[in-house]
């Protein structure tokens, strides 16, 4: 196989992503509307409790992490949940395809998805709350995406993993998952202020220590962002594994066939 | 070699406390260029069959061998040389049928001026030109089942599977249907594995069938052969008046069954051509009113078999 041909492999997904995205009334939803009524709120919240200008910008952050979350980590669950919806997914794994294509691909649309969600963010808390997202500096911005988008992809995958090992409906448990994750990584609070057992949990959690690399820009204290982007990675590659594991595992138990019917 | 060698193939599916059959040491072997149908009642495993086939889901025991390749092994390297349509297939609903077809495309790693001329040759092949631009959800029936046979041909794929490709078809698009998996098959070098419940089209389009029944392979051959083999043959009915010796009839070569009611007689013989000339010789003593024959169809075979 070419270089050209394995690389549009990899597109396939970005391309299909691209496609519902764009006939999709709900992106400008997802894109704009939630990622910026959720700003608001939190931001108007800080105003009333009258907080310091370190403390708005702790909290922003955590809001404009979440939203980045949330949308590229369903770009890379689209890769199932599309074919799951329409029935299709049969006609994806009887193609060789393997499962890195398809993450990478989709992931290539939520990092760009991702990316436009911050710039709205970014400019709007700086315009409203008078944030100044770049008082790290641009290569603080880009670890911090690019952790959360590592992180985001293991997320989507874990959606994709549970769905081919117990069907439709176990998508709620992923869900449920990266809920859990939030609540313990600190988006609005410090971790310290969680129970012992939590905290230990969040210790676990990438997105706890993208989290305070942006916020020691802000003067929060210390951050050990490479143990957080060793752990994404590490994450990253075992969801990876898993994915694929999944996909063999829906191909012997038959799941691959009930998912398109 | 064989294009497509299956020993002994099982496969069962579990749920949390039962485990179901579906097939059954299926071995059969097809050759290259042949068209291969598959036939057997609802529920005889030919879906599954075709599926652990086309490498979409796992046998649990047995030996495939693909185009030479041990397609349990080498997976990938079977998925790049074959393709396989289905009956009511599905497609990403809000992508146009263009849009769907570049998609399938990508996933088989065609690009550029390659891809679009194999999307181009695609939609052609399957008239598909006017509904480029539709979205898949808004297709018909007929129409999604043909957007589904131009994917399948993208990759130009040395083996076709083809699950109930007419169904769900009314006759007339059914008839075009079949005439442009002729055309396929007539043009590109390739072999064709399909199922179908419509007995006329294995008829005319597979040079050798396979029945499943119950997950197991209960017969395999040409439709000529499976028809001798199961001794439906041509049934002669005579209507008279007038006197008969039926012993005349019950000496008749080929005659397999004879069975008589009062000014009517039927005959079963394994070939009609010589043998209508006797029968009229054994009713000289009477006046033959009506004679018919009826030549055994696949319908008869499956009927038999399917019991
Ligand atoms: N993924 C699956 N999980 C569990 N059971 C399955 C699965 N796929 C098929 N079966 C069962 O296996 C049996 C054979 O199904 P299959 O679809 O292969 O039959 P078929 O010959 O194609 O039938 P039809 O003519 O109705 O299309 C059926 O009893 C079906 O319920
Ligand atoms: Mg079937």
């Amino acid at each position: 196989m070419s270089w050209q041909g394995e690389l549009n492999k990899f597109l396939s997904a970005t391309y299909k992503n691209w496609i519902i995205s764009k006939r999709n009334v709900f992106t400008v939803f997802e894109l704009v509307f939630w990622p910026f009524i959720g700003l608001l709120s939190i931001g108007l919240l800080t105003r009333f409790l009258q907080v310091t200008d370190d403390m708005v910008a702790f909290v922003l952050v955590g809001a404009i992490a979440l939203s980045i979350l949330q949308i590229s980590q369903i770009d890379v669950a689209y890769i199932l949940l599309f074919d799951l919806w329409s029935k299709s997914i049969k006609q994806t794994f009887v193609a060789p395809i393997r499962g890195y294509h398809l993450v990478l691909g989709a992931m290539l649309f939520g990092v760009i998805r991702g990316s436009a969600v911050f710039l709205i963010l970014a400019l709007a808390s700086s315009r409203f709350f008078g944030f100044d997202f770049l008082a790290g500096g641009l290569v603080t911005v880009i670890v911090f995406l690019a952790g959360t988008f590592i992180t985001a992809a293991s997320i989507g995958m874990a959606v994709c993993i549970s769905i081919l090992l117990f069907g439709q409906r176990a998508d709620v448990a992923a869900w449920s998952l990266s809920g859990i994750m939030m609540l313990v990584s600190g988006v609005y609070y410090p971790v310290e202020i969680l129970p012992g057992p939590l905290q230990l949990l969040s210790k676990s959690i990438p997105l706890t220590y993208f989290l305070e690399y942006y916020r020691s820009a802000y003067g929060y204290g210390s951050h050990q962002v490479l143990l957080g982007m060793g752990l994404a990675l590490l994450y990253f590659a075992a969801s990876l594994l898993i994915l694929n594991l999944a996909i063999e595992r829906a191909r012997t138990t038959g799941m691959m066939l009930r998912l398109s019917e | 070699m064989p294009a497509l060698r299956a020993e002994k193939i099982c496969k069962s599916f579990r749920g949390l406390f039962t485990k179901k059959e579906v097939l059954h040491e299926v071995s059969l072997s097809i050759e290259e260029g042949e068209v291969f149908g598959i036939l057997g009642p609802n529920g005889a495993g030919k879906t599954t069959l075709m599926s652990i086939f086309s490498t979409l889901i796992r046998p649990d025991c047995g030996h495939l061998e693909v185009l030479g390749l041990d397609a349990l092994q080498k997976t990938h390297a079977v998925r790049e040389r074959i393709n396989i349509s289905s009956g009511n297939p599905n497609f990403p609903w809000s992508l146009t049928v263009r849009e769907n077809l570049n998609h399938s495309a990508m996933l088989y790693g065609l690009y550029g001026r390659n891809l679009a001329r194999s999307v181009d040759e695609a939609v052609a092949a399957f008239e598909l030109e006017p509904h480029v631009s539709s979205k898949f959800e808004t297709l018909s029936t007929g129409l999604k089942q043909r957007v589904s046979l131009a994917k399948s041909i993208l990759n130009r794929p040395k083996i076709l599977f083809l699950d109930e490709p007419t169904s769900g078809l009314d006759p007339d698009m059914a008839m075009k249907t079949r005439a442009l998996i002729q055309k396929i098959y007539e043009e590109q070098d390739i072999t064709v594995v399909l199922t179908t419940h419509y007995m006329p089209e294995a008829e005319e389009l597979c040079d050798r069938i396979a029945f499943l029944r119950e997950g197991s392979l209960i017969a395999l051959g040409t439709p000529g052969e499976l028809k001798r083999a199961l001794k439906i043959g041509h049934r002669i009915f005579v209507e008279y008046e007038g006197d008969l010796d039926p012993v005349k009839l019950r000496i008749i070569p080929g005659v397999m069954d004879v069975r008589q009611s009062p000014g009517r007689v039927e005959m079963v013989f394994d070939h009609s051509e010589r043998a209508v000339s006797r029968i009229i010789k054994a009713f000289a003593e009477a006046d033959i009113l009506d004679i018919g024959i009826d030549q055994p169809d696949l319908e008869d075979v499956f009927l038999e078999l399917a019991r």
